[in-house]
This record gives C-alpha cells, structure tokens and sequence, in this order.
C-alpha cells in the first residue's frame, strides 16, 4: 500500500481494493467511482501496450514497408481496439499525468500520489506533456501477475540482482566482478573485445554493453571510430539525472503525525505528494537549477517486511528523493556542503510529517545526482540511462535510426535501459537484445 | 434539384472562408455571428479616436496562398504589408537580436556575438524549412480514420510518405525526433546565446497555456512555420488597414459567392434528432432548418450547444475535457510618438514582431505563473507596431501598439479579472518599459483586453485564441478528439471548420478550407 500523510489527514491506499474504495469515498464519492472505472481501463491499456515491450523498433528513416512490418499487428490491435481505449492510448502517450488524471478525479493526494508514478527518474513535473505516458510504464512491473503491484524484495532491491546472476550462472556463464573495463578493443572497425583495468584484455566475438550510451560510445570507444554525426547524436541525448537518495539507519520506529502508532500503513510507502501544486513547484524549483525546497519522497522502510536487514529494533529508511538537479544553476557543482544541505532539507521535509525522526536517526547516507553517476556509472545520475521524454523513445532510443540493439561498430551492442523499452527493473531490454543477436547469428549461419 | 441551406456558426476568418468555398461550389449559405460585427479574432477595435488596433490578432502571413487566390482576396481589397524585419528581440543588457527574412542578414549580425551560433542559425533556418515543408503537406491533409482507412486515405498516405521520403533518412528522423520535443531543447541544443534562445522559443508557446520546457512545443513551433516562408524566426505580415481589413475582404468575398451573413444572431442550440442535425435555434428564439451545420466556433462551445442526451454521457465527459487554457491576454497602446527601443538603431528594425522574451528561463516563468492561476509578474509580450507600415491607423506621426501578454491565465485563483485588469495593462507597460525607456509617457489611450473578454466577447472556450491547446493530446487526427478529426464533428450534418480542427489555430485558413473539402465531398 502507500499512504500519503497530510496536515491532519491521510490517504490510504491498499492492495485490498474494497479498503482503498472505502478509503477513497471519504475524500469523494466521484473519484471512488472513477477509481474503479480508471483501474479496468488501466489494466485494458497495459494488455495492448504490453506487446509493444517486445517490438524491436523499425528505423523511421527508412520507409520500406519490411522495416515497418513488426508494425503491422501493432497497428491492427490499434485498429480493433474500442474507441475508448484508443483515445486513451493517444492521451498516454501525449499528456501530462495531471492533465490526464484531472479528467478523472478531483482529490488532490490522490492525483498527486498517482502522477508521482509519472515523474519517477525524469527531469519532469507532473504538468509536464508526456508524464502520462510514463505513468503506464511504470504500471506496467508486472510482479506476481497483478498490474501495478510494486514489489519490495526480500533482502531489498539486490535480492533480484542475485537471483538473475544465479540464473546466469547455472546456464553457464561466468561474472566477474571488481573488472573494470576501460575500453572497448576494435579491429578493423569491428569490436573484438575489452580491456581490463591492468592490463588485461577479453576477446570475444560480440560485446554487449548495458552501459548507456554516452559512456559506450564516447568513454569507452576510442576516438575517430564513430562518424561524427552519430556521435553528436550520442552527444545531444538526454541524461538530466533528476532524483537523490537519502538512507537513514533509525534506532527506533518513527511515528506519523497524521496518524500516530505503529501499523500496517508503515509497512508500505509513504508518499510525499500532498498536491499536483506541490509536486509541480518541486519541479519548478529543479528547472531553474536548485534541489526542491519541498521534495517529492518516495519513502520505505525495508526493515519492516525484512527485519534482518537491521540489528533487532532498529530500522532503515530508504528515501528516494525528488527533485534533485545533476546540473545546478550558475555552474555550480554538488559540493559535499551542498550534498548536506540536500540531505537536511529531506530530513526537514520528513519531520513536518515525522515529527520525531530526527531524534531516532543514528545514521544518514545522502546521495546526490553527482553521487549516482560517480557510484553507479549512470551517466549524470539518471536512473533510466536517458531521459524517459517522447523523443528519446522507441525509434529514437539510444540514438534516431538505431534502435535494434546494433550500433554502428559491428558486434558492438546495446542492451540496457538506454535502449527500448527505457528504463525499470523489466528486463525486457536484456531480453530483446539476446533475441535480436541470436536472430542475426542464426542468419549469419544459414549465410554461410 | 436545389442544395440544401447550410448554416455557419461565427465569422471568424474560418467561418467565412469555409463559407465562401461552400458558396463557390453552389451551396445556399447562411452564416451566423453572434457579436455585431464579423471578423472574429481579426476585428479591429478603436482604442481612442482616429487610433485603430487590430483585437486580437496582428499578423496575417500564415494566410494560405491557395485561399487568398481561390477566394479572389486581393481583388476583394486585401493588401499584404511585409516588412524586411520577422521579429526584433531586445535584451537587458541593452542589446538586442534583429530577426530578418533574409537568413543571411540575421546571420552576419549574430555573428558579431557568437560565431558559432551566427553559424548554428543558418543550418537552423534549413532544419525549420525542411521540416515544415513537410509539415506544410500534413496540414493541407484531411486527417485519417483509423477505423476504416478509405481509398483517399490511402492516396493520402502515399502522399505523405512520399512527401517524407522526399526530405531524406536524415531529415525524416530529426523530424520524428523534433516535433515531440521542448521547443527549449530543439533551441538549446543548437544556440549557446539566451539572446536568441529566448525569443526562438517563445515561438512555440504563443498562445498556449505551456512554457518552452514542455514537450510538443517543439511541433507548435514547426507548426507555425509550415506553408508560407516562416523559417526560423516565422512571419511578420501585416493586412494594410488593420487586421480587420483582411476580415472585411472575406466577407465581400462570401458575399460576392452569395453568401448571407448576419450579425447579433446567436446559436443558443444545434438541434439534433437521431443522431442527425435538424437546425438550430438563436437567441431571438427563432429556429432555422437545416441538414447541414458548419461550426467556426470552437469544439467544446459547439458540442455544449448540443443535447446532452444526443451526445451521451462519454460524449459530454469527453468534449468538456476539451482542454482550452487559454493564458494570453491583449494590451493596445495609443502612442504620441514612435517609442525608442534598447538596441534598435534604425526603425526599420522595429517593423516586425517585437518580442520580449529575453531567455529560456524568463518564457518559462511567464509561464509558471498559469500554473498557479496567477499573472505573470513579468509576461513574454510579442508586440507590433502596425503604423511603421500603415501610418493610416493613427493620426499622423502617432503610433498604435498591439501587444500581446502571455502569462494571464483565464482563471485567477486569488482574485478577478475585473479586479486585476488594470493591473495587466501596469504590468504590460512596465515589461515593455525595461527595454523602451520612456514608453510610458507616450501612453494617450490604452485598452486591455483581458483573457475573461476573450472568452465572454470573442466566444473562446477558455479564452483560448487556438480555441483547444495545440497540444500533443489535441493534434492532426485526434484533433479535437480522437475519432472525429476529420472535420466531420459527433453528428451527421455537423461539421467543425475552426480552429479547434486540423491543423489548427492561426490565421491560415487551414481548417476552413480543408473543412470545406471534405463537406463538399459529404454533401455533393
């Protein structure tokens, strides 16, 4: 569930559908209502859009109708489907989340809370035309089979890392960790391998990176294999990281002011999303370069699904913050003493509704955008490996005209969130690219 | 056998253009204006004796060509006034960037800034063309059905996919890649100068409720270049006699086809039965019969002039979603003399398009305040100077000012517009005054024309001028609403031919024209 404290109320919503119903009715019979109707359309919408996830993306500057043929039953699914979920689609693709769920409800947390699902990882506010459309990718997680069930994984987020490397293993392959690789080795203008920090190189018939593509091709290529308008391409492509992490180590559980004890509604996320008023000055702030003075939190505690992850009693915090510029105004840099006033400002926003966190926090790692792109290699930060805005998807993801997974270097190819379908823990990028070069290997043999 | 009547709602420049095509191919055509004087956003307003300004809009270079000829305008009195200058945009630090018509001559006076950017103009003035030319196709396009593609339909895909393999791989992807963009980004990834950044963007968010960091503005933009030779800094022409001077060459040219047009009559409600239009019903109470009715006005007025029970309930819920924003209001100014302006050492340069807005950020902010349901404190203004052309529109050696302030959303959260009014005039004039010291004290009349009188004088939903936002969710075939693009609006019989249709808002003709096509292959 997530619940959104407020002033001197709350919004509660659970899986249980008749609870969040009831919930929903105390703030406005409509939007109750509304919710029922919007929830069925919703799940219809990811059905159709779900197929597009597996589509490998034509180039549009090619017109020849075999390029454009993985269209065809996309475009007759569009074609048969009710006129309702057409103009819904439309509008998912095309509207903010505000606009498109003020065509719905009226209760402010609510739409707030929802557009929250639309903004998550980019340099946008919930006014902002094309949020609605990342609102359904994020419905689209499919876990456990239910639409729009956010999991929280045992042993955190890492847990599904583990479990995928443990597949990867028994299938045989091999991982090597603490290799850090400084360049990818080309011969006669194909990749043929990577070299290792030390020295070291690995040679192998095709490299596949899942690094996104501003440290794929301008990092890690060397200089002069690229055509140059390919690489302004990769240049002119959207990074903006938007989002900070704050982790806090409590030495006791905290209490909402809203709605005092200790219960149920603590186990899922509680949201900081009062109002579309609210998320969108947060917003405001980030675009003229400062961290928002009142942030969007996104905040769990994981200790309470998985105790083990602290010492008895005790408990963590995971906050995800919003919004957190890479690029600050006047040139400035993420400085360690910016990075701390980031980090109280959170905490200031998470007294107004904790009023006794600040006494039980034993512990704080604050991550700044900067901080991100340092630890993680995320290019400024942004946890999508470029911008989820229009222009940086499908045809035009990670660069216009190669959006199949092949880059211009043969045997050099792309397989993370950089790529289609974006960004999320989905998987589907992985997968999509191993199809495609086992596809074009399975050619190459019948070629020969 | 005799054609049906057809009746015209509003007198727009839409209205009237699809009334005179309508009335060109033999129609019987009535056109009905609510207001007491025809013309819609073009009517001129007197803002003092001898001083005449045009309402709302004061350029006139996006006019289709294909409708000043097919619809004989010129002959009809319409004289076109095209300065050397597009737009002339001062900055605070006193300086300022002349836009010309010739790419060239705007280049080598950038170049004394930035070199590179002097450079980055001219490869941008090629993008815009290229892309607009092709957009320029799709808007003389009647807009597909998804449903059921006809054979036309198919012509016309071929067409346009003709017309996109005419501009190349390279030129089709940066047109697919551009038009969903920020208007912001499609400037700031080329310019390193706020300078031109500022004013370009400004382009892609005249009359909408956004700023330049929204997504689609990039395509209003394009948009507003497509057709005539807009290029990068877009068209500065104006109709000699005022704006309204083109409104009155159009309705001699309906009426020279026969057309009847008459004034103070209201729609109050298009009657339908069946799924079909009956007539409709005037202030007066009186009806007229009709099988055909043409709305120019915009899409959620019309459908709310409809029977709620004909429309059904999704019908209702979606045409009242209809988003009109509108967040742009109208000062004109009557001037003693000729102000002065920060970096405009010849008139010549004044000529255009005077826009003031100075950077990225300062549009934006403009912008915000809509946001919020507040004015602007300080609004991105686009102003002219019609007397520099037409010294006709003001007692000798006075001057008429017509500016538009963006930033004046419809709705004020904390107060009224008729309490804020004057306000946005002094906010107006103190904008204006930072870059023309002294304008001020020229000041003999003044008139605000504020976003509430759009919607209650000029019958703009919203007061929206574009009559729906040209957004992204409200383009080319679900234009106002998906599935009823093409021209032909929820019932048999009516037809939308405003603004509110593809390709939309400005003074083109575009929807009046293509509405006429396909309503004379309905009824013919």
């Amino acid at each position: 569930g997530t619940i959104t404290p407020l002033d001197d109320d709350y919004l509660w919503r659970v899986n249980d559908h008749g609870k969040t119903i009831r919930e929903i009715r105390r703030w406005s019979k409509n939007d109750a209502e509304a919710y029922e109707e919007y929830g069925q359309l919703m799940a219809e919408m990811a059905r159709f859009i779900k197929p597009i996830l597996s589509i490998v993306p034509p180039d549009p500057g090619k017109i020849s109708p075999r390029d454009w043929l993985p269209l065809g039953p996309l475009a007759k699914s569009f074609k048969e489907l009710p006129q309702k979920l057409q103009t819904t689609f439309i509008q998912l693709m095309t509207m903010s989340a505000a606009d498109f769920l003020d065509q719905w409800f009226e209760t402010e947390p609510l739409k707030a809370t929802m557009s929250a699902s639309g903004i998550i990882g980019t340099f946008q506010g919930p006014r902002s035309p094309g949020t609605a459309y990342v609102l359904l990718h994020h419905y689209m997680g499919e876990i456990d089979g239910a639409f729009r069930a956010w999991g929280i994984p045992k042993g955190g987020t890492g847990g599904i890392s583990y479990s995928i490397a443990n597949a990867a293993l028994s299938l045989g392959a091999e991982i090597r960790t603490e290799t850090k690789v400084t360049n990818i080795i080309t011969k006669g203008g194909r990749a043929i391998g990577v070299a290792l920090e030390g020295g070291e190189e690995v040679h192998a018939d095709v490299v596949m990176s899942s690094l996104d593509s501003r440290w794929t091709f301008i990092h890690l290529l060397e200089k002069g294999i690229l055509d140059p308008e390919f690489e302004s391409d990769v240049m002119r492509y959207k990074y903006r990281g938007s989002s900070g992490k704050v982790n806090l180590a409590l030495d006791g559980l905290p209490e909402l002011a809203c709605k005092p004890g200790r219960g149920e509604w603590l186990r899922g996320a509680i949201s900081f999303s009062p109002s579309l008023d609210y998320m969108e000055r947060a917003y405001d702030d980030a675009k003229y370069g400062e961290f928002s003075k009142r942030p969007y939190i996104d905040c769990i505690m994981p200790t309470l699904v998985d105790p083990s992850m602290a010492p008895p009693g005790k408990h963590t915090m995971s906050c995800f913050v919003q919004y957190a510029p890479y690029h600050l105004a006047g040139d400035n840099e993420w400085t360690p003493e910016r990075r701390d006033a980031f980090g109280e400002t959170v905490i200031d926003t998470l007294e107004e509704r904790f009023p006794d966190i600040r006494s039980k926090i034993v512990g704080k790692l604050v991550l700044s955008p900067k901080d991100i792109e340092d630890w993680t290699g995320l290019s400024e930060g942004n946890i999508f490996q470029g911008e989820l805005s229009l222009e940086q998807l499908f045809f035009n993801r990670p660069v216009p005209g190669w959006a199949r997974y092949r880059t211009p270097v043969p045997d050099l190819w792309m397989c993370g969130s950089a790529t289609h379908p974006g960004g999320g823990i989905m998987g589907a990028n992985g997968r999509l690219a191993a199809l495609e070069y086992l596809k074009e290997k399975k050619k190459g043999r019948r070629a020969a | 056998m005799a054609k049906p009547q057809i009746v015209v709602m509003g007198a727009g420049h839409n209205g009237l253009i699809v009334a005179a095509y309508l009335a060109k191919a033999g129609h019987k055509v009535t056109v009905l204006e609510r207001s007491s004087e025809a013309g819609g956003i073009l009517r001129n307003t007197e803002i003092a004796p001898g001083f005449t300004a045009p309402g709302i809009g004061h350029t006139v270079g996006r006019l289709r060509e294909s409708v000043i000829r097919d619809l004989k305008l010129m002959q009809h009195g319409l004289e076109l006034l095209t300065p050397d200058v597009r737009m002339f945009a001062p900055q605070p630090d006193g300086s300022a960037v002349t836009f010309w018509g010739e790419a060239e001559r705007t280049a080598s006076e950038i170049r004394a800034r930035n070199p590179k950017d002097a450079d980055a103009y001219l490869a941008f003035d090629k993008k815009v063309r290229v892309i607009a030319s092709f957009l320029a196709y799709i808007n003389v396009a009647t807009p597909p059905d998804a449903k059921s593609p006809s054979l036309s339909d198919a012509i016309m895909g071929l067409k346009l996919g003709k017309a996109f393999k005419d501009i190349g791989a390279v030129a089709g992807r940066e047109t697919i890649r551009s038009l969903p963009m920020a208007v912001a980004d499609l400037v700031q990834e080329i310019f390193d100068d706020e300078a031109l950044r500022g004013p370009l963007s400004t382009r892609g968010v005249k009359f909408t409720a956004t700023g330049p960091w929204a997504a689609g503005t990039a395509a209003v933009f394009l948009n507003d270049s497509a057709g005539n030779d807009g290029g990068a800094p877009g068209e500065a022409t104006f109709a000699k006699g005022g704006s309204g001077a083109l409104a009155a060459a159009l309705v001699k040219a309906a009426e020279s086809y026969g057309v009847t047009i008459r004034t103070g009559a209201e729609v109050t409600e298009i009657r339908t039965t069946n799924g079909r239009v009956v007539g409709v019903k005037l202030a007066d109470g009186s009806q007229i019969d009709t099988k055909a009715v043409v709305t120019a006005a915009d899409p959620k007025r019309t459908l709310n002039l409809c029977d709620p029970v004909e429309l059904g309930p999704h019908m209702v819920w979606r045409a009242n979603n209809i988003r009109t924003p509108g967040a742009t209001a109208k000062v004109n100014l009557a001037l003693s003399g000729l102000p002065t302006f920060n970096g405009a050492d010849d008139v010549d340069r004044l000529k255009g398009r005077i826009v003031i807005g100075t950077s990225i950020d300062h549009v934006e902010k403009a912008k915000d305040a809509v946001k919020y349901g507040h004015l602007a404190e300080e609004p991105w203004l686009e102003a002219t100077i019609p007397t520099l052309v037409d010294p006709s529109l003001a007692p000798e050696g006075k001057h008429v000012m017509s500016v538009l302030a963006e930033g004046a959303p419809r709705h004020l959260r904390d107060s009224t517009w008729d309490a804020e009014r004057d306000r946005l005039g002094d906010v107006t004039v103190k904008t204006l005054e930072r870059f023309a010291p002294g304008l001020g004290e020229l000041i003999e009349a003044r008139e605000v024309i504020t976003t509430e009188d759009f919607e209650t004088e000029y019958g703009l939903s919203g007061g929206h001028v574009y009559h729906a936002e040209p957004g992204l969710d409200q383009f080319f075939a679900w234009r106002p609403l998906a599935g009823e693009a093409r021209y032909k609006l929820v019932f048999d019989g009516l037809y939308l031919a405003g603004s509110g249709a593809h390709p939309g808002g400005g003074v083109t003709g575009g929807p009046g024209s293509n509405a006429a096509r396909a309503i004379l292959g309905d009824l013919d």
